[in-house]
Formats: C-alpha cells, structure tokens, sequence
C-alpha cells in the first residue's frame, strides 16, 4: 500500500479498515497525542526544521517515508481518516438530526450549542442516526 | 477505540476564574470551553493590533533588560482565557510533537459547538531570560506558528483566531521574571465573532 498522507479533515472517502463503524472517533488533541508517541523520534530526527502547520510536517515525512517507523505511518493514516470523519459527523449533524431536533427540542436554533445539549440529553429518545452522528462528532 | 495515552491530558491553568496565582490543573478540552465561556460585559474590547501596540509602547516606557514588573495597561485578566504551556525548539518557532495535543486541544475547544461563533486572541509570552527584543520577535513568531498549525491542519476558520507576540512584557509572575512559567500562551476569547451571510 503506497504510503500517503492527507490533509487532516480534507478527504472523507479515505477508506481505513483500522476504524470500527460505530468506533469513538479522534479528537484533535487524541490525534496530536497519538501523532507525537508515534512518529516523535522521526520527526525530531528528520523533520526538525518544519513545522506542524501548512502541510509542512506531513509534506516533510512524505519524502522521508522509506526511512520513517511503519508505526508512523499507521498511525497518521488512522488519526487523519478519524478526525475526517469527526468533521464530517460535525457538519452533518444539522440534517441528520433535523427530524429529532423539531420533534425533541422545539424553538432551539443551532449554533450556540443549546440544540446540541438537548439532543444530548434527549439521547434515549432520539434517533439512533442522530446519536450515532453526534457520538462521531465528539460532542456526547 | 479509544486512543487516549497519559501524555494526552494538558496542563493548564485557569485564569479567567482564578487569577494568575493560580495552580496549574489538569483540564480536558471541554473544561477548556467551559472557561472559554465566562466572557463578562465589564470585559475590554481588545484586538491584536491594539495588544501589540500598548506592548511596544511598553518597551519604550519602560526601558532596560531588568524585567519590567508593571503591567499593560489593559485587564486581561477579566477576559475568559486560559494558558497553556507549549514547548518549542530553543530560539525557535517549530513546536515540539510532545505538544502537539496540547495545541490538539484548543483546536477541540475552538471547535467545540458552546464557542461557536466567538473570536480568539493567541496570545504569545517569554520570560526575561536573553534579550527583549529578540523576547518580542520570537513570541510573535510562535503565535504565529500556533495560529497557523490551528488553521490549517486543525481546520479552525482562520477569521476567528489572531496571533500576537507580547514578549516578557505582560509577565504572569512579576515576582519571579525568569521563571519558565512565564513562557506561556494565552488563548483569550474575545467575543463574537458574526460571519457575513
């Protein structure tokens, strides 16, 4: 399998057999915890002089990919294909729990957060689609 | 899955409910939002620009390498934020992978949906340790660096973050000014932030 990267959040259809469908999904911390235990020792030894923004860090290991930890690799293809998903779970969850959000919680707008605690709490009663994504989304 | 490690966990301390005397606790990145919310109506208007102008007025008032324990002449404390220690490279703007999760985690607070909509001041900080000037010029450019890894690989709309360096001029404890608890970035928020239709 060609190593590749992607950037973080860009691609959803990476497919990544590592992750469970109804698996918990990667924060952004979680994902830069897992990111330095693995690939740490090769990026202080190799890619020192880049930093972790701008596609520099991934772009850096990219050309060093034959002489970096298999671990490495694993592990950014996992925290990249997670944190996609977090996202897309993120910017679905209007439409995915419109349905439960009218019948649940009336007269709440999106956007401040509130919507999204009264589907929290409303879990038992609300759909299994809409739990489903906001558990994806890291929000429960 | 869950693949969480100890290392994860961040140290922060919170000053928007404390004060800078406080200890340093470990919160998760939703108590980061939590605190990211007490945003009070007595609070300063404050942007990136008008901070590194009263710090660069700052230096000229007070001259000399000593370590100047007045303060800028704004109340940050009263704004909602929280520090957060991030280690770089000596002299250096490249942030180390040990941090990583810890600029991981404001990006989950930024993103989290009780801070939506509001704006974020990264605030830079040095202790006296070397020379001033050089202090003010690599914290901007640390700032930068964090603003720039939340915006492009941690996603975050780059409209609601600014990066400004204040060097060792707005010192947490003025008691001590080479402490390396002095070295720290604050992550402030400074209201909302109301994207055109």
């Amino acid at each position: 399998m060609k190593f590749k990267f992607m950037a973080i959040g860009a691609a959803l259809l990476m497919s990544a057999g590592s992750i469970a469908a109804s698996a918990q999904t990667l924060s952004y911390s979680d994902a830069g915890a897992m990111l330095a235990k693995s690939c740490g020792p090769d990026i202080q030894k190799f890619c020192s002089t880049v930093n972790l923004g701008n596609d520099q860090l991934r772009q850096c290991l990219l050309q060093h990919e034959s002489q970096i930890n298999p671990q490495c690799v694993t592990d950014y293809k996992v925290a990249v294909a997670s944190i996609a998903k977090r996202v897309a779970a993120q910017n679905s969850i209007e439409k995915v729990c419109a349905n439960d959000a009218a019948n649940r919680c009336q007269g709440m707008v999106p956007g401040d957060g509130h919507l999204l605690s009264c589907l929290v709490t409303a879990a038992r009663v609300v759909s299994k689609k809409c739990n489903q994504v906001i558990t994806d989304a890291g929000y429960r | 899955m869950t693949l969480r490690t100890a290392g994860m966990a961040l140290a922060v301390s919170l000053l928007a409910l404390a004060g800078p005397a406080s200890a340093q606790t470990m919160l998760t990145s939703d108590q980061i939002a939590q605190s990211l919310q007490n945003v009070t109506s007595d609070a300063p208007v404050i942007s990136a620009a008008v901070l590194q102008a009263m710090a660069l007025q700052h230096m000229k008032q007070f001259p000399g390498e000593s370590g100047v324990t007045q303060p800028l002449p704004v109340k940050l404390d009263s704004l909602a934020q929280i520090n957060i220690q991030i280690q770089f490279q000596l002299n250096s703007a490249i942030i180390k992978p040990e941090s990583y999760a810890a600029v991981g985690s404001m990006a989950d607070a930024i993103h989290n949906p009780i801070l939506g909509g509001y704006k974020f001041l990264v605030v830079g900080n040095t202790d006296t340790t070397g020379n001033r000037a050089d202090n003010m010029k690599l914290s901007q450019a640390r700032a930068d660096a964090i603003v720039e890894a939340l915006t492009t690989t941690f996603n975050v709309d780059p409209r609601r973050l600014e990066a400004v360096g204040l060097g060792e001029e707005s010192l947490l404890d003025t008691a001590n000014p080479k402490d390396p608890i002095n070295r720290r970035v604050q992550l402030i928020n400074v209201g909302k932030f109301l994207p055109t239709p």
